[in-house]
């Protein structure tokens, strides 16, 4: 793929992955055949800070698990009152990289 | 892939522990309430789990219109913790991945939009509920 469009795609997703993904990314995206390009362009990718305050706001019934896509650890989290507030707790500290990981996975899909 | 099995499978194996050691703590008083919640402690109203501990301790007394008052949710979750040790031990020593695989198809049914809606608005049912008993 043109690399103007790949750099310009790592300049505003790079937030939604982690930083030692980025050079991974770039390397797979430019060998990338084109057609693949408007499907990248529209992933459903979720932002880090977002899943962060709804962590703080909503961990214990565990809505921060189910907007992410974690729906089994989400039920998890809802029956045990968010792991009795301990899994909420460690989830404040976790839920950003979970989101990260969980937006590469979902771009993983095109890349190979 | 084996490595998210094996992750899944130590996170319920831990949590089914913890329930037990909760259990066995909660096991003697039916009637009393542990206070653990966050949302109950920060906001004064019951979280929509609340209860369960109730739930489960009533049930193994006997009572199940009381383990069904306090919290439907508790049955739930005594199924689950009776099952999961099981399943899991029986994937671990067949080095199969059957629950995996479960949970996997159990994730994909929910995101459907005709299964999530009616499951959001039972547990929010259950929280008015939850709420409305004062628990």
């Amino acid at each position: 793929m043109d690399a103007q469009k790949v750099d310009m795609f790592i300049m505003t997703n790079g937030k939604f992955f982690e930083s030692h993904q980025i050079g991974q990314i770039r390397e797979r995206l430019l060998v990338l055949d084109e057609s693949k390009w408007p499907m990248i362009q529209s992933l459903p990718l979720k932002d880090p800070s977002t899943s962060l305050i709804v962590s703080i706001l909503g961990g214990s019934m565990g809505i921060d698990r189910f907007i992410i896509g974690d729906t089994g650890i989400g039920v998890g989290k809802l029956l045990t009152c968010g792991g009795f507030g301990i899994w909420t707790i460690i989830d404040w500290f976790m839920i950003q990289g979970a989101t990260r990981e969980k937006n590469m996975q979902k771009l993983q899909q095109f890349l190979y | 892939m084996t490595s998210t099995r094996n992750r899944l499978y130590l996170l319920l194996a831990l949590a089914c522990t913890a329930g037990y050691i909760w259990l066995f703590i909660n096991l003697p008083n039916a009637e009393s309430s542990p206070d653990v919640c966050m949302i109950k402690h920060v906001t004064g109203i019951p979280c929509p789990s609340c209860g369960s501990t109730r739930s489960i301790t009533s049930l193994l007394h006997g009572d199940v219109t009381g383990s069904l008052f306090w919290n439907p949710m508790g049955i739930l979750i005594l199924l689950i913790m009776l099952i999961a040790p099981v399943w899991i031990t029986g994937d671990v020593l067949l080095k199969k991945q059957t629950l995996f695989s479960f949970y996997q198809q159990f994730e994909k049914t929910l995101q459907q939009r005709r299964v999530a809606i009616p499951a959001i608005a039972l547990v929010l049912l259950n929280w008015i509920w939850n709420i409305h008993k004062g628990l």
